[in-house]
């Protein structure tokens, strides 16, 4: 063979391996993450290394902690992880379909076709199933005040997918209200004003969207008040420690005296900074019964806490910088810089701060703010495991309300696009398909049937009947989607099952790519071990 | 080979440690001390109150940092011990070492309270493995502790079978990762572990794949929250202590991290110690490996010291034939015994930091020359000369302070852990802080005015003498604790103390025969430092920057283009030139080229 001249070490597979191999992986992989599909899938176990548990149905989540090992299945898996970082969902379908699509080539290849008419064949259905998409999508208006009902169903068919039916449904609302929170409008949403935040406390089912934000600190004197009303809140990015500046560290003093009086001009700096916070809280509070409340992203050192405590200022420090900008979106206000031009305009408002112990974790609860537009899901579990999970879920949650907000479509779930595509390709593409190309359109359009067939089989139901009673119904001139109850059709809009349209744009799209080059495969040559290396 | 992780399991199975002590005969082990005494708890309560906190911040990266780090924190756990026996030399009771600098007080959720060390070690996941001889009776000894407590306190142990001599032969022939040795109880927050796609950790060598790593993006916010909350405890910072394994990977995390600290805490002062492994200098046999190591090298240290404010390169080619070979046998290939020196380095490096402070003049009986991280920077590095990378000497055990026959003085007994540089420099503007613990005049403990006394009169006689130096003096030698590799040789007596003669015995002594070392360390920010930046700044020039040099693909793969690549090569001039300013006109003469 003319590359053992090139390199005589290395490793050749020649084509037809080559090409089973491929297929062998994916039809392995799609194996392994099938049984996980849908809301009656099954759940798998991930033990690490040192003995510690997670279990997930999240796709995502298993590929990136099985270490997977062959380098067609890495493709595939960056493939399916790629489509999760952009649309947050579908890792587990993008897997399936090219799984599928390579066992449906499979087929056709074992009677001697040529990959390359196959791969014509999947680029044709790729593009009418592109177009059937945007037929079939619903497209649902989002004007100034979003249907929050369509976007329920949304975030219900996602989350039932990956938790149990009632903690699915509570947390529905909780990340709807959430996105709706933090929605701006003529802005694209930014997720990350969704602080998530756990506590290993009490059950799932106590995990609740807090208007407002959980801090993960507490303050640090005794003789600050633990719960506080009507709060103005200062959000400061101001040290208010004593620090040596650094030209007078160590060697410009002669004496103790001298370096004393340093030290205290210095110490007399950080008091005037604190001294001005002092000053604003007496004009805003004094009269009233609110409270005032500091939030600090730098230090703040006893002396000052002191000052501050004896002033009936609560104050916390080094607060997580993302959580600064949070402040802002969640109370009002602005982010200080500097005590120099310290207003009444730069606080925000609360309703409510208290603190939470936990052991030796504290919390600080900012809460019943004014027109936040940043919120704390605030996930509580009795394990770990569960927390994992719920974090998960509620990630993918949040995803799918955002994408349907910017897509401003869905797609009707529970396989009836599926079916409804295919039932378009073969009976409608593929005629107008010349030769042999024919044949990759009816592989690919076959191949769109795992996602209802899996879903049937997942549901403990005959795969061959459902589908069977699906096409028909189909045929009848319905959309129909599974019934994963009975097996039999229904209407996934009479049943609130919705699906992204990005999503479902994203799997058609990349699927069929990663399939076509791993099918064009037909040598694999492995030179030295680092090709094995997911780099 | 060494190091290849670390058991987890194991760090968190000791957390609801007590404070326990076993009485085997002759030696003392230490697992948690000092955790439930209701002083500490006062103090806690009072630390607010108090007008400066000194806190410090301990961070590490392994993997032969993790060892030096597990040695590092065995030396604090020894001393708590110590201070809080009984019977002990007053020398640990009375130390006037404030452990509070490096540990911090908490609770479980259970209530139990906790004394912990403020660290954040960072490291990959390994393999669960068995637990050694060592470890089996520090979990024994735990169980024993809650029993005993309820039961009557006198009563006999059961009869001990294994005995301390085996526990360390376990050690010095079974020790592979970090927690195979480690007595301390960690905060469970402390250690973190990366996920990453790498397939094996012998792969995790180089400059790119740690950056791979970081640009997964959520690891990186992940270590900032960790090492937040510590530094949200501290009342006032004095600094962080930063050590990391810059021989692979894991400098370019520490690179990404260090720069996330210098954003977040900017006036809060790093103090960086990159060792390496003296098995880490056999790595790269291929033109290509060497190419690809020489670009590691020159990368991590332009990288490394561009986010830090002080930087001690650690790590000889060779421990075993260096010239700590007259007190010390090492094996090179055993991280063990290495990293056991560097982290006595370190213990003794930070002992200024954690001085009780009574202002300059004040006079204390077993400390002198306080001085916090801060002010150890600005001393070394904030001179007219600006030079940040110092040298690390090393005297272990260091000498009589008055030898008779007055041959080597503790400055010349000091040796360089820093590899390459110049031997025989004779810098005029040198500056130096010199640490002295627990050295001995004659037959007994010097007192902190001898040891001044004699050291000042040293550098009276030193030639040439430093521009400028600091001494710190403290009464409290380094304990060795149990599970301290047998590395002194015969000439090295009960408390460290050297003798001529051979002492009788066996030939390589440990923990069971030397019970804590008077110890000299000092910091030297030199102009032999030069070498180490030359030729890093050479194969910047030969690989990176030169016209079709070998390594621009592999720089490129790593991450850093064209101009990344010069300015890296500029700041490294740069230093040259505050070392030699006669230098710059040849590297300015190459730029035009």
């Amino acid at each position: 063979m003319s590359l053992r001249v090139l390199n005589p070490n290395a490793e050749v597979l020649n084509k037809s391996a080559a090409l089973h191999m491929n297929i062998n992986a994916a039809k392995g992989l799609q194996d392994v993450l099938k049984t996980n599909l849908g809301p009656k899938g099954t759940i798998k176990m991930l033990v690490g290394g040192a003995g510690d548990i997670k279990l997930t149905k999240d796709g995502n989540t298993l590929l990136k902690e099985m270490q997977i090992q062959n380098p067609t299945a890495i493709m595939i898996a960056r493939t399916a992880v790629a489509q999760d970082d952009t649309s947050g969902d579908g890792t587990t379908s993008t897997v399936l379909f090219i799984g599928e699509l390579m066992k449906q080539s499979e087929r056709y290849i074992d009677e001697g076709m040529h990959p390359r008419v196959l791969v014509d064949g999947f680029e044709i259905a790729k593009r009418a199933t592109i177009e059937f998409l945007e037929k079939f999508k619903t497209p649902v208006v989002m004007g100034e005040t979003p249907d929050k009902e369509i976007l329920k169903m949304v975030a219900r068919t996602t989350l039932r997918t990956k938790l149990y039916e009632a903690l699915a449904d509570q947390l529905t609302d909780i990340v709807v209200n959430a996105v709706l929170c933090i929605r701006k409008p003529d802005e694209p949403i930014d997720l990350f004003m969704v602080e998530i935040m756990h506590m290993r406390h009490k059950f799932d089912v106590d995990t609740r969207l807090v208007e407002g934000l959980v801090l993960d600190h507490g303050s640090r004197h005794p003789d600050m008040k633990r719960r506080a009303e009507n709060c103005y809140i200062l959000t400061c990015n101001v040290s208010l420690e004593y620090e040596k500046s650094e030209v007078n560290a160590g060697f410009f003093y002669s004496n103790a005296e001298q370096r004393e009086k340093m030290v205290a001009a210095e110490r007399r700096q950080v008091d005037e900074r604190v001294k001005k916070i002092i000053e604003l809280k007496q004009k805003v509070c004094s009269g009233n019964e609110s409270n005032f409340v500091v939030i600090n992203q730098k230090g703040i050192d006893p002396p000052s806490l002191d000052l501050l405590a004896r002033a009936g200022i609560i104050a916390l420090r080094r607060a997580k910088r993302r959580n600064m900008e949070r402040l802002i979106l969640a109370c009002g206000g602005e982010a200080v810089n500097s005590v120099d031009s310290l207003t009444p305009d730069c606080l925000g408002w609360a309703g409510l701060v208290y603190e939470h112990v936990l052991g030796e974790e504290k919390y600080t609860f900012v809460e019943n703010v004014k027109n936040p537009h940043s919120c704390t899901i605030l996930i509580k579990g009795p394990n770990d495991h569960t927390i994992a999970q719920i974090k998960d879920a509620v990630r993918d949650g949040l995803r799918s309300v955002k994408n349907t907000l910017e897509d401003e479509a869905v797609i009707l779930g529970a396989g009836a696009f599926e079916v409804a595509a295919r039932q378009h390709l073969i009976n409608n593409v593929k005629k107008t398909v010349q030769g042999r190309a024919q044949l990759g359109v009816e592989a690919f359009a076959d191949a769109l049937m795992v996602i209802p067939k899996t879903l049937a089989e997942n549901s403990g139901l005959d795969t061959q009947d459902a589908i069977i009673s699906l096409t028909n119904e189909h045929d009848r001139g319905n959309v129909v989607g599974l019934n994963h109850h009975t097996g039999e059709p229904i209407d996934p809009q009479m049943e609130g099952i919705f699906d992204n349209y990005s999503v479902k744009r994203q799997i058609i799209n990349s699927g069929p790519v990663i399939a076509s080059q791993l099918l064009l495969v037909d040598e694999v040559i492995r030179a030295g071990r680092n090709m094995r290396k997911p780099t | 080979m060494w190091a290849t992780g670390r058991r987890v399991l194991l760090a968190h199975s000791k957390l609801a440690a007590h404070a326990k002590q076993i009485q085997s005969p002759g030696k003392q082990v230490y697992a948690t001390a000092a955790a439930i005494k209701p002083e500490t708890v006062r103090r806690a309560q009072f630390v607010l109150n108090r007008p400066v906190k000194p806190d410090s911040v301990h961070r590490d990266l392994s993997p032969s940092t993790e060892h030096g780090g597990s040695h590092f924190w065995n030396f604090q756990d020894e001393l708590l011990g110590l201070a809080e026996e009984r019977q002990g030399d007053p020398v640990y009771k009375s130390s006037s070492l404030n452990m509070d600098v490096l540990y911090r007080s908490g609770e479980t959720s259970q209530g139990i309270l906790t004394y912990c060390p403020r660290l954040l070690s960072i490291g990959y996941k390994a393999e669960p493995r068995e637990k050694n001889i060592f470890l089996q009776s520090l979990c024994e000894e735990e169980t024993e502790n809650l029993t005993s407590n309820v039961a009557d306190q006198g009563s006999s142990h059961p009869q001990r079978q294994i005995t301390d001599k085996e526990r360390i032969e376990c050690l010095e022939n079974g020790v592979q990762y970090w927690t195979d040795f480690s007595k301390v109880q960690f905060h469970p927050r402390s250690l973190y572990e990366l996920h990453g796609s790498w397939t094996d950790v012998e792969k995790f060598d180089n400059y790119g794949i740690g950056e791979e790593i970081l640009s997964a993006g959520f690891q990186s916010e992940e270590m900032n929250e960790r090492l937040r909350f510590f530094i949200e405890e501290c009342d006032h910072i004095q600094g962080i202590q930063f050590i990391v394994d810059d021989s692979g990977g894991f400098s370019a995390i520490a690179a990404g991290f260090l720069e996330e600290i210098a954003d977040e805490y900017s006036n809060t002062p790093v103090l960086l110690y990159s060792a390496r492994s003296p098995a880490s200098y056999k790595l790269g046999k291929s033109p290509k490996e060497s190419v690809s190591r020489a670009l590691h090298d020159a990368v991590s240290f332009s990288r490394l010291s561009s986010c830090c404010k002080l930087m001690v390169p650690v790590g000889l080619p060779s421990l075993s034939r260096s010239k700590f070979s007259s007190t010390l046998f090492v094996e090179d290939q055993k991280l063990f015994h290495s990293s056991a020196i560097y982290a006595a380095s370190i213990h003794s490096i930070s002992i200024p930091f954690r001085m009780e402070s009574h202002g300059v003049n004040a006079e204390s009986l077993y400390v002198s020359g306080a001085m916090d991280v801060g002010g150890m920077v600005q001393m070394l590095a904030g001179q007219a000369r600006q030079n940040m990378i110092t040298i690390l000497d090393l005297a272990m055990p260091a000498q009589f302070l008055n030898d008779s026959n007055n041959q080597s003085t503790i400055l010349r007994s000091l040796c360089s852990l820093t590899p390459e540089i110049e031997e025989n420099n004779d810098d005029l503007h040198s500056i130096e802080s010199l640490i002295v613990h627990g050295a001995f005049s004659g037959g007994r403990r010097a007192s902190i005015s001898e040891v001044e006394k004699y050291i000042h009169t040293e550098y009276q006689n030193e030639l040439p003498r430093p521009m400028l130096y600091h001494l710190t003096a403290a009464s409290c030698p380094l304990p060795i604790p149990l599970p301290f590799p047998s590395i002194f040789n015969n000439r090295v007596g009960r408390l460290g103390e050297l003798s001529t003669a051979q002492l009788a015995g066996a030939e390589r002594r440990g923990s069971l025969e030397v019970e804590s070392v008077p110890m000299a360390a000092r910091l030297r920010s030199s102009s032999a430092i030069k070498p180490i930046i030359e030729r890093r700044l050479g194969s910047l020039r030969r690989y990176g920057l030169q016209r079709g040099a070998l390594g621009v693909e592999l720089l490129r793969s790593w991450g850093f283009g064209k101009e990344e690549v010069e300015d890296m090569g500029e700041a490294l001039e740069k230093m040259m030139m505050l070392l030699d300013p006669n230098a710059y006109a040849a590297s300015s003469d190459f730029d035009s080229d």
